[in-house]
């Protein structure tokens, strides 16, 4: 159990140091939500100007969105270290490596939240969706999207760091691997915003739940493999 | 000697269980003879899952005994389930236009998760060429592939519940041949090409992995070979090693 | 020094330590070169040895194997008679590695960088360690600036401070006069002399072959990637083992 907790305090310390440098100037959070609500723009212009098509369109959209920006959360945050050498120094000390996963992990998902947090309100705007009703809905959606896509991001990240072509081997790699939960936190978030006419929002989160389970279960089991040389 | 042995049994298997399926075995009531295709498209499929199973079992079986052997499995199963992988989608979308009347139902599960296999397997075959160093590869890429499969039957699950909440058009499921109440010929039909289809891939595995055990014992010869110029260089000039105080063993 | 050794080779009578270093045919491909083409050499505990040895000898290289930052291609390596590749969670909890890349966080301050060293290092009272080493390596004025202005030589310095965190029982020097001033190298003088008084073993890879050689007991030259000559105290070439482990020596 102390190890438990040990592991847990590593992770934490790792995550705060991320959020240090990100409050710091990094504008991790800020360039990628720059990034992401332009993504939105020109969403509009690929499919505008119906509305109605657009806000049929907007759950897909917005996760598109969230999913795109999150590429860049993670890539930055492992960028972090990789500047000066201070990932192979972060792993020569003591400390499990699942608990450098869940570090980074945390890290990813704070940013990811605050991302869609943003996205959502951008959305309800230029698609013309209504999110203040459903919103208890809508915001455990995010949350579970968000943790899946932290837990996987963190594990590409992780495997490309010091890659050539890293740039594009990270989307190569996570985006099929994100395919289950870009269709299930879509279909809740349809769902969220429609009232649950169908009655399947519980079943798409519970399928976000296995996800988020098995992504951060896989992750923390092999993140060590990828320190080593 | 055995491998070509098999290599013939596997030709001839493949060769008796296609002619029984292409025109022996009468053609489907409703969907005529684009059934057919099903003979070729369903083993494709099974094999392609059973390759990815393998090179993630390899992989494991990689990181545990650090033996490069495991790692040339790993990506025989990775290149001979591409193929496969290919063809199930091939054959796939050829049945779905004469049957749906479209090439892609987004809907069909197996469809739709052997889309995403490609993507997967190729994103590992990709992965694999970018590192050079073989123990360094056969660990990273053992991690990516375990990943990958922990992914599929996610992504498996998640599409059939997509179908299950559309209700959509159900007179053209490939499921059909495994239904229980399908014609025996048909089934006999479809286990011997599952079975041929099987000790094809079984020969294609050994000779792809014949060739990754060539391939890294030229690579290990090599390494060998140049720790053993380096020490020669080094000896040359080298006193032999200091031997002080008595050894204790 | 550490309580649990998981000795490699069979005990002798008399419970000596085991050695802080001990190397197999210690060997390391890089692709096409090979950076160490086979080791085998001991270190005594509490020893200071120099490495010596020019460019691409495989000083870097023996270091970081040692560290468990590179695992070896062949042969083995103990440290304090553990495997480095067997149990690198026991090693790292005694070893501190100064690498080239210093590994700090430019938007930290200089004291965030070592109180997240401290964390990692599971040190319980972590402030007060951090001010002994910023003071130790005369950066306490600098604390609470962030690492991203600082000179090569202020990290330099810091990596150094980074060091005392906790009480690692093998220290690993890769080139610490590197990019610093006459103060700067002396200072790294103290600190080695200073582990040197408290039985700390040091292995320092250096170009400066003379100013360590005055510091160290002993010391070892690599070209190559193999042991030229062993000489001094404190370090000791070994004959290839045919066991796997190495063959130690007595002290």
């Amino acid at each position: 159990m102390s190890a438990l907790r040990a592991d847990a305090a590593v992770a934490l310390q790792i995550a705060r140091k991320d959020a240090l440098s990100e409050l710091r100037g990094r504008q991790i959070a800020g360039s990628t939500l720059f990034f992401a609500t332009l993504v939105l723009l020109l969403f509009g212009f690929a499919l505008g100007p119906d509305p109605r098509r657009l806000a049929d369109a907007a759950p897909g959209l917005l996760w598109l969105a969230i999913v795109f920006g999150s590429l860049l959360i993670v890539a930055r945050l492992h960028q972090l270290e990789t500047e000066d050498g201070a990932l192979e120094e972060l792993a020569r000390y003591p400390i499990e490596r699942h608990a450098i996963y869940l570090g980074k992990l945390l890290a990813g998902l704070a940013a990811v939240i605050v991302l869609g947090g943003v996205l959502l309100p951008v959305v309800a705007v230029l698609y013309a969706i209504p999110v203040v009703a459903a919103w208890p809905a809508l915001a455990a959606t995010l949350l579970l999207g968000a943790i899946g896509l932290a837990a996987v991001g963190t594990f590409y990240a992780g495997v490309t760091v010091r890659m050539q072509a890293r740039e594009v081997m990270l989307p190569l790699l996570m985006l099929p691997v994100v395919a289950p939960l870009l269709l299930a936190a879509v279909k809740a978030t349809t769902a969220a915003l429609g009232g649950n006419p169908l009655g399947d929002l519980a079943a798409w989160l519970q399928l976000l739940v296995v996800f988020d389970a098995v992504m951060i279960a896989a992750g923390a089991a092999t993140y060590g493999h990828l320190l080593e040389e | 000697m055995g491998t070509r042995a098999l290599g013939i049994v596997a030709l001839i298997a493949v060769a008796a269980a296609s002619a029984n399926a292409l025109f022996v075995v009468p053609p489907d009531a409703v969907q005529g003879d684009a059934q057919r295709i099903m003979y070729v498209h369903v083993p494709s499929a099974w094999l392609a899952y059973l390759s990815f199973g393998v090179t993630a079992l390899a992989g494991i079986g990689y990181l545990w005994k650090r033996d490069l052997r495991l790692d040339g499995i790993a990506v025989a199963g990775a290149e001979v389930g591409v193929m496969f992988t290919a063809f199930a989608i091939w054959g796939g979308m050829m049945w779905g236009r004469p049957v749906w009347g479209v090439f892609w139902q987004w809907e069909d599960p197996r469809l739709t998760t052997t889309a995403l296999l490609l993507a997967l397997y190729l994103g590992y075959l990709l992965f694999r060429r970018l590192t050079d160093d073989p123990h360094r590869r056969a660990a990273r890429a053992a991690v990516v592939g375990i990943v990958a499969a922990v992914d599929i039957p996610i992504v498996h699950f998640s599409v059939e519940w997509w179908r299950g909440l559309h209700q959509g058009p159900t007179f053209g499921s490939p499921d059909k041949l495994l239904h229980p109440t399908a014609p025996g010929l048909f089934v006999l039909a479809l286990v011997s090409m599952v079975v041929a289809f099987t000790i094809a891939w079984t020969w294609l595995m050994i000779r792809r992995y014949q060739l990754a055990r060539i391939e890294w014992q030229i690579e290990e010869h090599g390494r060998l070979g140049r720790l053993s110029a380096a020490r020669r260089a080094g000896r040359a000039s080298a006193p032999p090693p200091a031997d002080g105080a008595p050894e204790r063993a | 020094m550490p309580q649990t050794t998981i000795y490699a080779a069979p005990r002798t009578r008399e419970q000596t330590p085991p050695p802080a270093v001990a190397t197999n045919e210690l060997a390391r491909l890089f692709g096409r070169s090979a950076a160490l083409a086979g080791i085998s050499l001991q270190v005594d505990a509490g020893a200071t040895v120099a490495l010596l040895g020019p460019n691409g000898a495989g000083k870097t290289t023996l270091l970081r194997i040692l560290a468990t930052s590179l695992r070896p291609s062949f042969g083995s390596a103990l440290v304090h008679g553990v495997d480095v590749t067997l149990r690198p969670d026991l090693v790292r909890r005694h070893v501190a590695y100064l690498s080239h890349a210093t590994g700090l966080y430019d938007d930290l301050t200089a004291a965030e960088n070592l109180r997240f060293a401290a964390a990692m290092r599971g040190l319980p009272d972590a402030r007060a360690a951090v001010d002994r080493a910023l003071a130790a390596v005369d950066l306490a004025a600098d604390a609470a600036r962030r690492v991203h202005g600082f000179s090569a030589g202020m990290r330099h310095r810091l990596a150094l401070g980074r060091l005392l965190l906790g009480s690692p029982s093998l220290i690993l020097l890769d080139e610490p006069h590197a990019t610093l001033d006459a103060d700067g190298m002396a200072l790294v003088d103290e600190l080695i002399s200073g582990w040197k008084a408290s039985g700390v073993t040091v292995l320092v890879a250096s170009h400066q072959a003379e100013r360590v050689t005055r510091l160290a007991d002993g010391f070892a030259r690599l070209d190559g990637g193999l042991l030229l000559e062993a000489g001094g105290q404190g370090v000791t070439a070994l004959k290839p083992s045919p066991l796997g482990w190495p063959s130690v020596v007595g002290a």
